[in-house]
């Protein structure tokens, strides 16, 4: 038996996705769940990847090529949703652009490439979709964040930064926003399957208490609380789902 | 998704027996009765039988089986057989919330008049100390003690805490209710990592101002929620999801985390409404 609070059924997602992430999944678990499913970002493939699958459940779902870094191209795909499916409830932010490299040889045009795609996106992302959600009075984002928007990571020093920077803008946006029936949560994946070429490098899925990668099904869930009717009372927290990766000394 | 099942359906209880200790009021209750609704039968404790009595019969008539268990979680041998008798009437427990403990030291209750409100510390007794401590934390310990051959064997289990987020910020002169919650979050991050790979998940919640009390002798004045950012108190309804959906498949790659839900009561570092402008200089 399933809660009603968990089902998504009439709400529209935007599923904002740039790098390393996974919008075929997410888009497919946000269309299980019941909504009909946008999925924004700048590479055609990736956005198109899961639109078949998600028609075949008999959901609406659209791509829109989309560079999130540029206000004009999100308002313009923002208007494009709303003239195909009449409303905005969830934006799912997965902006993971990896990226590691001594501090000292950082140059300025890498770290302003990682901080653009993976905090500057979600700043625009959510101030558009933002917006429209505030004059609705409703309405949940959700950002999917790294453990390095926790903790530290040598030759991580733009990466950490670009996601701790998403956590704090959560915060603060969840606390400005409290009275205004829009929700703004995160979601800390530890390490994902294949992040950072990590597949034949087993190090770091030993230092995993559960002893394996995330896979997109272990967090597409929570993103589906946070999404739903279910988290009402919950705005400004970042949940991991990380097989114990942040309780682990 | 790989695995092929739809999503929605990692969030029933569906086949699920699950304790719930505090079970016959407040946040237990509540949890109890999104359980029933979401699939599970209920084994519910407390050390009053009439509230869970009156909690299991609810169950049943949402349609579960239930039995209700007089515990005092305090005593390890009460704590013992609560766990024995739960697996001989259900012949199995997959799902472990403890929750008991959590009214008494925050707000008195009926059956227990001279709760441990705050004060200077020098008129925190000994006794006094470790009575809220053996309640908050021991009886969790316990019941977790209690259960964790039985998951290990199976490899299969989901145990949920209660924490407070007077557990994770200071709560003016709570000096025992937040060192006991405190530690109920560092006994789940402990047990969550020692038994990652037993398939066995441990979270908690910790909620902020939550108003399901439905005793008339809470004997607190009625507050006001405009301090809490959200600007009301959570309820019932607000609990029973998050513990549905760390009680089913749904979160099992979820452990050692926890679960705040106040209302963003603790995201903060200023008074509620404290929003300064102040432009750019030069801008």
């Amino acid at each position: 038996m399933i809660l009603e609070e968990f089902k998504l059924e009439g709400n529209v997602a935007i599923l904002a996705g740039c790098g390393h992430s996974w919008l075929k999944d997410l888009g497919l678990a946000l269309a299980q769940a019941g909504a009909a499913v946008v999925s924004a970002g700048p590479e055609q493939r990736q956005i198109e990847s899961g639109i078949g699958e998600i028609r075949k459940l008999g959901r609406k779902a659209m791509a829109i090529q989309t560079d999130l870094t540029s206000s004009r191209e999100i308002q313009k795909m923002m208007d494009d949703t709303l003239s195909q499916f009449g409303r905005i409830d969830i934006l799912v932010n997965h902006l993971n652009l990896e990226f590691g490299k001594p501090f000292l040889e950082v140059t300025e045009g890498e770290w302003k490439r990682v901080i653009d795609t993976n905090l500057t996106a979600v700043f625009l992302c959510s101030q558009a979709v933002g917006k429209h959600m505030v004059a609705q009075k409703a309405g949940k984002i959700v950002s999917i964040v790294s453990g390095g928007a926790e903790r530290g990571l040598p030759n991580g020093t733009a990466y950490c930064a670009s996601m701790g920077g998403v956590v704090q803008l959560t915060r603060a946006l969840a606390l400005e926003w409290a009275r205004t029936n829009v929700r703004i949560n995160a979601v800390g994946v530890g390490w994902m399957e294949n992040s950072f070429a990590g597949k034949k490098d087993d190090s770091v899925a030993h230092y995993i208490p559960m002893r394996r990668r995330a896979r997109p099904e272990d967090i597409a869930p929570l993103m589906i609380f946070l999404a739903s009717n279910a988290s009402s009372y919950l705005s400004g927290q970042v949940y991991f789902a990380d097989g114990g990766l942040m309780a682990r000394a | 998704m790989r695995g092929g099942r739809m999503i929605l359906e990692k969030f029933s209880l569906e086949g699920k027996v699950a304790i719930v200790t505090g079970g016959g009021t407040g946040l237990g209750k509540a949890i109890c009765h999104a359980f029933a609704r979401a699939g599970a039968d209920i084994v519910t404790a407390a050390r009053r039988p009439e509230p869970i009595n009156e909690t299991a019969a609810e169950v049943r008539k949402i349609g579960r089986r239930a039995i209700a268990i007089p515990t005092d979680v305090t005593d390890s041998r009460q704590v013992d057989h609560l766990m024995e008798s739960a697996i001989r009437e259900f012949n199995t427990v997959d799902i472990l919330v403890n929750n008991a403990g959590i009214a008494r030291g925050i707000e008195p209750s009926p059956w227990d008049p001279t709760p441990i409100l705050p004060g200077p510390i020098w008129e925190l007794d000994d006794d006094k100390w470790r009575n809220a401590i053996d309640i908050n934390l021991t009886g969790t310990f316990y019941c977790c003690r209690a259960i964790a051959k039985y998951m290990i064997e199976r490899r299969s289990g989901k145990v949920i805490n209660m924490s407070s987020v007077g557990g994770i910020r200071g709560p003016k002169g709570w000096f025992t209710y937040s060192s006991a919650k405190a530690g109920v979050i560092m006994l789940t991050k402990t047990l969550a990592v020692t038994w990652a790979r037993e398939n066995i998940q441990v979270n908690c919640i910790a909620p902020g101002f939550l108003k399901i009390w439905e005793g008339k002798a809470s004997g607190l004045p009625e507050r006001n929620p405009d301090f809490i950012p959200m600007g009301r108190f959570g309820e019932a309804k607000d609990i029973g999801p998050l513990a549905v959906y760390l009680a089913s498949e749904a979160s099992d790659y979820v452990t050692g985390e926890c679960f705040v839900l106040d209302g963003i009561a603790s995201a903060g570092y200023a008074p509620t409404g404290y929003a300064p402008i102040f432009p750019l200089e030069g801008s």
